[in-house]
Formats: C-alpha cells, structure tokens, sequence
C-alpha cells in the first residue's frame, strides 16, 4: 500500500521544540492566522496538561466545526473533530462510556451558542465531567466574518455590512443560569489566567465551563481586539471560593470583562455519580 | 388433525383493561401450547380518542402474519367498538355489554352496527363486574370468562394466568380480576346458547419448549443487553421509547448508562462519543427523530466510529401517524445524508428475528466501524409473540473489534488502506494508537486531506467494507420453486416478509406458481442472489406498506424489469389476504 | 333542505319494507332506520316451506340484498328486539339499552305464532313454523324425523302437512274445525281436506283435543281427551297469528289483539303508525278493527302509511288475495274478530 503524505510543513517546529509543553502540541501545526488568539489557548492548554501530569493517550479532545474544530488534531492525544455545534454531546457520550477519560469539548461562539446552543442547557443541569473551553472570538472565522451569537449589536460584519441588528449573548450568565458547576473566564493574552482555569476546571468534577476571550484578527478589526480587548479585562475578584451565584452575575458583564472563576459549586455531584447514587 | 386459527380483537377505551385482557389472553393460549401473535393498536380516528385494540391470533400452527380480519370481536367499549366491526369476518362473534351501567345515546351501541351475519352474544359485563368485585373495573375479565365458556377453555388454567398476571399486586386486586372472571364464565355457561362453530375441542397441538411471550422492542432491549450493550442515549419518540424505558431499568446492571438526551442530534453525537471512546452502543428512534440523526450518519461513515440506530418506522412523513406502521422509511434509511455515504440497513422479518438483527447489528458496527441502521417498525415493535428462548451469542459476536498489533502500533494509521476495508481500531487510552478522527477527508493518520488521489482511495476504501460486509450476512429466505420456474415471484422485506412467504404458501396449494424472497439485509443487498431468484420467475410482485413503492424502486434497480407493486398506507400490518388476492389478479 | 326528521320502522317484513322505500322515495333528506329483532334481512316468510324441502337455497328467501339498504340510505339495525317505546319523549329503548329517537315511527311488528291458551303448559313440546330462524333450527330435526303429530291446522299447516308427506313422513293430523285459521272450516271445506289427504301417509282427527303432551327420552307422547296415544318425533302447533306486539303495551297506545289505527294507518298517537298485521284498522262499513293478513295487504298497507306519514290522507282498503285457494274451494278470508279462541 502506498503511503500518502501529509501536505502539512513542520518546519516551524523546531521553534517550539525546546519548549517544555511540546510533548503535547502534536506534529500538526496549527492552520490558523498569524497572531490569531487560539494560539495562546493552546499553549495554556498544553501547559495545564503538563502541570496536571495527564498521559497523552488519557486525553481525549473533541471539537465541533469552526477555526477551534482543528484543536485537536495539534494536541498529541485522542482526538475527534466533529460536527459543528455538536462537541459537547459526543464528548458527553465519550466521558460516560469511558469515565477513565480526561475529555474536553472545545467549540467557538458559532458554534457552541448558535447552532449547538441547545445542547448546553443540558449538560450544564446534568453536570456530565467534561471540560468545555468556548473560544469566544465573536465572529464566524472559517467563514469569513458574519456575526455570531456574540457579535456585539449595530458592529457592521459581512453578514451585516450595515451593522448587526442582534443584540449579543453573555454567555457566562447562560452558563449561570443553565446550572454549570463550574463557570470561569480566560483571556487569550493572559496564558497564566488561562491556564490555571483550565486545570481547575479539569480537576472540578462536573461541567465545567470556560470562556476564552480571544480577538479574530482577520476579520474583527474593530471590537475584539488585541488591544480593546487588554483595555478591558481586569481580573475577577468574586472571593475565593466563588460559590455565591448573584455576586457571579452581577461580575459577569459582557464589558469590561473580568476574567477568573465566576462560580464553582464543589458539593454537586457529576452526572456518573448521580447515576452510581440511583442505580444502587 | 384438527387445526385452528382464530383472531380475537377486545376493543376499548383506554383504562378500561383492554390491553391486560388481551395480555392475559395471549399467555393463556400460549401456556396451552398455540402460538400466538397479538398486536394492540390505538388508532387515532376522529371519534376514537383513547380507542385500543389488542389483537390477537391464535394458531395451532405457525403464524407467519396478523390475520386481517377477526374472528372474534369482545366490545368493551360500544362507542369505540362500532368502527372496530369493519374489522370483523362475515358470520364473525361480536361479544357486547347487555346490561350497560347506563343506557346508550343512539346510535352508540357496538350491536346496531353490527352486520346481521354477525353472531352476537349479550353478556352483562359491567353488571357482573358490579357482582364479583363491587366495581366496573373487572368488566375485561368478565368478557374474558365469556370467552373462555364459549370456546370451553379451561377455567382454572386461565385463572391461573389472570393470577400470573397480577402476581405483584395486592391481594384484593388478584381477587377482584379472578372473581370477576369466575363469574363471566359461569354466567355464560348458564345462559348462553352458542350459535357460532368455534371450538379448541379437539385441536392437536405439537408439544413446545419453553416459551417467551415478548415483542420486538423487548426483544431489541434483550439483545443489545446480551451483545453487551455498555451506552445508550435516546429521546422518547413513539414507538421506540419502550426500547429505551427497558435499557434504563437494566442497563445499569449490566455495568452500562442510559442516557436521555434533548434531542435525537444529540443521542447519536452520545452513541458515537461512546462508540469512538470504545464501547458498544446505541439508541432507537423514529421517522422524526431519524431525520434529526441524518447529520451525524456521515460522520459516523467518515470518521468509521460504530454506531447502531433502530428505527421503529410509523406513519410518515412529518409527525405523521405515530400510532400507526409503516414501511416508509425504507429509503431515509438507505440514502439519508449526504455525500457517498454507504451504512448497513438491516430489517427483522418477524419478533423472533428481531433478537438476531440485533446481536448482528453490534457486531457488524463495531468490527466495520460503521453505522448500522436496524429497521424496525410500529407492529414488530409492539406485536406480542410467544417464540423459542433465542441463544445468546458467542465470544465471537461478542468481542468484534479488530485491534492494532504491535507492529501496526509502531506508526500507527487510523486509516490504514486495507483489503477488507477495516483499519484497525486503537481505542482511546491505547498508548501508541493515539489518532485523530475527523468528519473531513483525511489521509491514512486522520490527517485532514483533500486532494482528488486521497479522496478517491479513501472512498474506495471506505466502500470495500460493504462488500465485506455481505459476506457475513445472513442468506435471504427464498421459498422453493414448483419446479423450474415461478409464474409469479413475490419479494418482500421487513415485517410484510412474513404476510408475503404465507400469501405464496397458500398461493400454492390453490394452484398459482409462486415463489418468494425476502432479505434481513436490505444494505448492502444480496444483489446476486435477488437477480437468480428473479431470473426463474415471470412476474415479480413487491408488497410493501409505503405510498411510492421505495423497495420496489430499489428492486427494480438492481433487477431492471418491471415490477408489479401492492401497496399500502392503511396503518395497518400487511395481511397476507391482500397479497393473496393480488396474485389472482395477476 | 336537509331535514333532521328521524323515520323509525319497527319491522323488516313487506310493510315495514315497503314503507321505508316509499318514504326514501318521497323524501331524500329524511334519516330511516328500520328496527327487527330477527337477525336476518328481509326474507320471503311464505317461502319458508319450500326452503324446508331444499326445493330452494336459503339465498332464494331473500328479498333485497343488503347493499339495497345502504344504497338508499336506509340504516337497517337487525337482531335488536324493541323492549318499549316512550311517546311522550319520542324515544325507543332497544333491548341492548340503545335509546333510539324518532320524529315520526312506524310499527310494522308483524305476528308471531299463536299458542293457545290451552297449550300453554305444554310449550317446551311444541314447535312453530313461522321465522326463519325456527326453521333453521328444525330443519335437519325434520328431515330426521318420521312421525309427526300437527294440529290446529291453518293454511300454513296444511301446506307444511302435504309437504311432510311428500318426503313420506307419518303424519297425525288434529283439526279444529272451529278455530282453523284465518277462518273457519264448513263442512264442505272439511270434506275436501279429507279428500286431498287421501292417499298420503296422514291420519285425521277431528272433534278431538290434545289432553297432555309429554317430552320422552327422544320424541313426544301425545295423548288426546278421546284417549287417542301417538309416539312421535315432533309436534308442530298452527293456530295461526297473534301480532307481535308485546313492546308497545304500556305506553298509552291503544291496543286491542294489535295496534288500533285509523282508516289511515294512524295510531292514538299523531307521530306513530301502524300497518301490517301487528295492525287493526278501523272499518267504517263494519264499524270495527279488522286485520288483514297476507303479503299483498302488507305492502299496500306499508306504502299507504308511508304517504299518510308524509303528509297525505289516504284510505287504507284491503286488497288482494281476499280469497285463498284451498284445493279448488275458494275461502274468502275472514277478520281477527272472527276468531274465538278455543275454549
């Protein structure tokens, strides 16, 4: 059999090659643009992976359709690139039927609040152990720059050349409000923030559910962008243990954003355990 | 030897027994050695609302369908029973309430619509079940011990079974039902004379094994638990919600999960989370819910993560019919998606068969990686049968994946171009099988691929798995042939397969030369063995419950001759009746 | 215009038929539904003996298929006895507890046997020639049997009397001469019975009465008050007809034997008719009810009350065969009032 060969280059790789999280970046590199914000998700990601001490083949990675759809393929682990809006019930399959798993849904705005927005009511209330990470860039990317479910209203997008009649979701409060155990913010900029989210999210047992604030620097020039978006992060400070639900709403704005863990409830059991608790 | 075959419909309202009754009836009959065949249906009609019938034929030999019209016909209910009598044979029995609780506005009651060839006994149902329990509710079992003295059944040996039935319950409620029997069969063998010439006197019967008196959803239920079944995620759409009611009682004790999505998109995203991290599973559906689960068949193919979904067909399109069968999804089945997207249909042809499809469902998707459709339909699923306890499947069905070897693992290729088609499947947490799976075209590692070489090879690859697949499917049932050739061949599939292979039993033994085919495995189709069959008959007859002739269509592909068709929408299983008569047109 | 008139027939004989199809006639709007409690269609009554001796099919006793009803829009509710009627609410109960509504009804119930009084003791003995279902029953029972023992005698038992003796049964046959049925017997009647039995295997009583009937292990003793013994298979009783109109009683309808109506078919009742021989009918030129019995009186009466219903006024007269042809003596027939029940 004749082997086909990959058209992807590798030769940045040597850049990052010294790095210490390269045991978890694969031999992919990524395809998204230059300066793009998922870039510094992944290293948080790769760096969370690390500092948890995860094994590769115990990772498994599942993405909808979208720029974030190629996550896993430049993650070294188990990976499944899906349908778009669908990540979080396949993964919510995949974690009940392989519970050994470490399993993460990722999914852009597009994707997880507008076509797949039905889904995570719902495993937000059953509290299934996965950890979802929202790349929130508010544009649709891969497309080309039409609104999304967070694109904020009257910002002018190909879709909505004279300005976006919808006004936007806040998704923190969705997650808020859905029953997520877990709802923390990241900021593409800030990989330590991200990263330390990331892990508590993983190590929480339930839904977890991260926001990613990161810009679209092709086709958002003038509201997400690196800059306005340094202009208005700050961090949270909703008191340590974040278990109190009216002070995570009142901090969840969509502007200016405060990034940090919103709320965290550590009595609710995960869905496997809910269902250990009932079927004995 | 003495034969019998009689078909007994109750018809009542909802909450008034009539599904027990025609339960305990079926056990009954069945524990004395018939075989039955019981079907209960809720046609939805305008001034039906709550009308149930259960259905029930009884045989002292093999039943290979429902019988169309009854024999017998017991009104629980006048008002609902009056549309029912278009169901009843000429010179059939219709049992009524002479003594309703209250009068009958006019034309309401089941006897002044009754034909006048119509045997009609009056049993006063509800004044005997004021008698024997001190309320209307044992009118089903007054109506029972009715039955039971006409025919001259055994009294105790249905007792027992009305016993049997309410075991779980409290004493009073055993009593009331039993009494209340009693006293139907008492006063019946008091006061009526029969009229009509049905008897069980006499009949001959062949000694069976033990018996399970199930339906084809418990059966699918059944099955999947024995395949080991470890997932299943389903959204409650009728008639496949049993399926899922039955796995979230026992699922857990075999070490698996249930899981109840939002939607149906959402159970098979589940099933194939769970199928991609390893285990076997599945979920069951319907028409609509089906047509929600068309997004995920490709990637199920693309990505060849195994996948099974059942779906129990109804009346279509739309919301359609839900209470009604159909076979009108055989094309949604075969063709829905988008792209090359080959899968396996399977489609049981009686209850019994359902337990096979299923254990070869699990197989099939989880050694080819792919997505297993098994048909079903409204009248498999709920009609009741009493068939031989099946055998559970061996380690060989059991443990299907085909695995990465050592060597493979050194560089390993999720999609690795294969005679058969099957790459082999490193599960997640296989050190060294680490792999990306993807709904884009790939390369051989998962590797997104688009170039027109790739595409092509992958496709094939992706196909050759049929053809493998056809190698393991079970072979059709082809009748014999009255010599040479066939005047008339009859192919069939599904549940009518079982209605078309009697048709052309009878056909026969009145002279017309006939043969018959079905297929369990509508996808891929034994091609070949359809065109050898075909070749030795002049005539080809399709019987099917949908408007457009789907099968037929499909068939005449494949045999490119014309092909006459026999269809119906009537919501009702397919009576070997109408296809007998088609054939003497023919 | 449609009409939510209600016409409700008690009866599927020749009035009751014929009514219907003359009311459908007339009017296309109307609901019709006629009632009887046999369960069998519209059937020629008078055929019943040549049925009995397969000289025709039991199809061949039908007058109008099924679909004719249906056709016309005539709901036929067979196999369902009337149990009373309710005039003040319009209302019919039907046996099976239906309440049945008219706007205008017709009770054309027809007669059923007549057992006399006599006798009554004695009925689990006896059996009738006069429905369908009788007959039915009997039927193989007859072909079986070799003895009979019939008496009374009316014209429907002298006819079943050759019959049986043309299959070569042995008959006893006990006539009352004062109470032969529809009329009574002279002399000269008499002596033509006697001639037209001779030769036939029949042995004739005359002037003498059944003293006791008594069931045996398979057949009948009868013993008669002239101390006369016969052992027998069957007895057959034709004391002719009494109208079946046992559901009507009670409920403020005049009745005598039958219902009383007017020259017009009309009961006490506006709303309700009567014809046929469930009916008496006023005659003004005897100043009494007389009843007419017969086929041809029944469907001319069935038609006259469907148009009198509808709005007309017609006179109803007895028409037909007034004479019956008894081995070339010609009888005129007589009325109900004629007819004393034996004492």
């Amino acid at each position: 059999m004749e082997t086909m060969q990959s058209e992807y280059l590798d030769e940045k790789l040597d850049q990052v090659r010294a790095r210490d999280f390269l045991q978890y970046r694969s031999g992919d590199l990524p395809t998204w643009c230059p300066g793009c914000g998922y870039f510094g998700i992944m290293d948080a990601f790769y760096k969370a992976c690390r500092e948890m001490g995860l094994l590769h083949e115990n990772i498994c990675t599942v993405s909808g359709i979208g720029c974030s759809g190629r996550t896993p393929i430049f993650i070294n682990s188990y990976g499944f690139h899906t349908l778009h809006g669908r990540s979080i019930p396949v993964a919510s399959g995949l974690k009940l039927a392989r519970p050994d798993l470490t399993v993460f849904a990722v999914a852009g705005d597009g994707d997880a609040l507008g076509i797949g927005g039905g889904h995570l009511p719902h495993v937000a209330r059953k509290n299934i152990d996965i950890t979802f990470i929202l790349f929130d860039n508010s544009i649709y990317g891969l497309t080309k720059g039409q609104s999304s479910s967070t694109t904020p209203y009257e910002m002018k997008t190909n879709s909505h050349p004279v300005g976006n009649p919808d006004s936007p979701l806040n998704p923190i409060r969705l997650a808020l409000s859905y029953g997520a155990s877990f709802v923390a913010r990241g900021y593409a900029g800030d990989p330590e923030g991200m990263k330390e989210v990331i892990k508590q999210g993983t190590e929480h047992n339930g839904f977890s559910f991260i926001q990613i604030l990161t810009p679209c620097v092709t086709f958002d020039k003038t509201n997400r962008t690196w800059k306005n978006l340094k202009e208005n992060v700050h961090d949270l400070r909703v008191g340590d243990t974040a278990d109190n639900m009216e002070i995570a709403m009142r901090a969840a704005e969509n502007q200016p954003f405060g990034v940090g863990i919103f709320y965290r409830d550590k009595e609710r059991m995960g869905y496997q355990d809910i269902l250990k608790g009932l079927n004995t | 030897m003495k034969e019998i075959n009689i078909v007994i419909e109750i018809c009542g309202s909802a909450g008034e027994g009539t599904i027990s009754a025609g339960e305990i009836l079926s056990r009954f009959m069945s524990s004395q050695g018939y075989e039955i065949m019981s079907f209960d249906s809720y046609p939805a009609e305008i001034r039906g609302f709550g009308k149930c019938v259960a259905h029930t034929r009884i045989s002292s030999s093999v039943i290979n369908s429902p019988g169309k019209l009854a024999d017998v016909l017991i009104a629980l209910n006048d008002g609902h029973s009056i549309s029912q009598l278009s169901a009843l044979k000429q010179g059939g029995i219709l049992v009524y309430d002479s003594q309703p609780a209250k009068a009958h506005e006019e034309d309401q009651s089941v006897l002044g619509w009754a034909d006048p060839s119509v045997v009609s006994y009056g049993v006063p149902l509800a004044m005997l079940a004021q008698k024997a329990a001190g309320n209307l509710r044992g009118r089903n079992m007054v109506a029972l011990g009715a039955i039971a003295a006409l025919f001259n059944l055994d009294r105790d040996g249905f007792t027992g079974s009305i016993k049997d039935r309410y075991a779980k319950k409290k004493q009073i409620v055993i009593d009331s039902n039993v009494n209340s029997f009693l006293e139907g069969f008492d006063w019946t063998r008091e006061n009526i004379e029969k009229k009509d010439d049905f008897t069980f006197d006499g009949v001959e019967l062949t000694p069976q094994g033990e018996k399970l008196i199930i339906n084809g959803n418990q059966l699918v239920a059944k099955a999947a638990l024995e395949s080991d079944l470890k997932f299943y995620a389903g959204y409650p759409i009728t008639p496949a919600t049993k399926i899922m009611e039955i796995l979230s009682k026992e699922l857990p004790g075999y070490g698996g999960t249930l899981l109840q999505t939002e939607d149906e998109i959402s159970a098979i995203g589940a099933v194939i989370g769970a199928g991609y991290g390893g285990v076997r599973a599945m979920t069951a559906t319907s028409g609509p819910g089906f047509a929600l689960m068309t997004e995920f068949t490709g990637l199920s193919h693309m990505a060849e993560v195994p996948a099974l979904i059942v779906n129990s067909q109804r009346g279509g399109p739309s919301t359609g019919i839900p209470t009604k069968t159909e076979q009108s999804d055989f094309n949604a089945a075969l063709f829905s998606g988008t792209g090359d997207c080959p899968r396996v249909v399977l489609a049981p042809e009686d209850t019994a068969s359902c337990y096979d499809a299923t254990v070869l469902a699990l197989y099939i998707a989880e050694k080819y990686q792919t997505l297993v459709v098994l048909l079903l339909d409204f009248f498999l699923s709920n009609s009741i049968r009493n068939i031989d306890v099946p055998g559970t499947p061996g380690p060989e069905m059991l443990n299907a994946n085909v695995a990465p070897d050592e060597e493979e693992l050194k560089d390993y290729q999720r999609y690795k171009i294969t005679d058969d088609g099957i790459s082999p499947r490193a599960l997640p947490g296989t050190p060294g099988g680490i792999s990306f799976y993807t709904g884009l075209e790939h390369d051989e590692y998962g590797r997104p691929n688009y170039s027109d070489k790739g595409h092509l090879k992958m496709t094939q690859k992706r196909y050759r798995k049929h053809d493998s697949v056809l190698n393991e499917a079970p072979s059709p049932q082809v009748s014999e042939f009255n010599g040479e050739r066939a005047d008339i061949g009859v192919i069939s599939w599904g549940s009518s397969a079982g209605a078309a292979h009697e048709a052309v039993a009878t056909a026969r033994k009145e002279g017309i030369n006939a043969a018959s085919f079905s297929s369990m495995m509508l996808c891929p189709f034994p091609e070949a063995a359809l065109l050898e069959f075909t070749d030795r008959c002049d005539k080809i007859l399709v019987p099917e419950l949908n408007y457009q002739g789907q099968f037929a269509d499909f068939a005449a592909g494949i045999i490119k001759r014309p092909i006459e068709r026999l269809n119906f929408i009537t919501g009702r299983p397919m009576a070997a009746e109408d296809i007998l008569d088609k054939m003497r047109e023919m | 215009m449609p009409t939510n008139d209600h016409y409700v027939i008690i009866g599927n004989g020749p009035a009751g038929n014929n009514a219907a199809t003359t009311l459908r006639d007339k009017d296309n709007e109307a609901r019709i539904t006629i009632v009887s409690d046999e369960a069998i269609p519209f059937y020629y009554k008078p055929k019943l003996t040549r049925y009995i001796l397969d000289e025709i099919d039991a199809s061949d006793l039908l007058v109008k298929q099924l679909s004719s009803y249906s056709d016309n829009g005539i709901r036929l509710r067979l196999g369902q006895p009337v149990d009373k009627i309710d005039p003040k609410t319009k209302t019919i109960f039907l046996h099976h507890k239906e309440e049945l509504h008219y706007t205008k009804l017709i009770i054309a119930s027809g007669s059923g046997a007549r057992v006399l009084p006599s006798m009554r003791p004695f009925a689990d003995c006896l059996k009738f020639i006069s429905t369908y279902n009788q007959v039915m029953e009997y039927k193989d029972d007859i072909h079986k049997a070799e003895e009979f023992f019939i008496f009374g005698g009316d014209l429907v038992g002298f006819k079943f009397v050759r019959l049986l003796a043309k299959m070569g049964k042995k008959i006893t046959l006990l006539i009352y001469p004062n109470a032969f049925w529809p009329f009574n017997l002279n002399d000269e009647m008499e002596g033509a019975i006697e001639k037209s039995l001779t030769g036939m295997n029949v042995e004739l009583m005359v002037k003498d009465d059944i003293k006791t009937i008594s069931a045996l292990q398979n057949g009948y003793n009868v013993l008669t008050q002239k101390g006369k013994e016969a052992r027998v298979d069957m007895v057959f009783s034709f004391n002719g007809l009494v109208p079946s109109v046992e559901f009507a009683r009670g409920c403020d309808l005049d009745i005598d034997h039958g219902i009383l109506v007017n020259e017009t078919m009309q009961t006490n009742d506006p709303d309700i008719y009567a014809c046929g021989s469930c009916a008496q009918i006023y005659n003004p030129n005897i100043n009494a009810y007389t009843t007419s019995i017969g086929w041809p009186n029944a469907v001319v009466q069935g038609e006259v009350t469907a148009m009198n219903l509808l709005g007309d006024n017609r006179v109803i007269e007895s028409v037909g065969r007034k004479y019956f042809d008894l081995e070339g003596v010609k009888i005129k027939t007589t009325w109900w009032e004629d007819i004393e029940e034996l004492k």
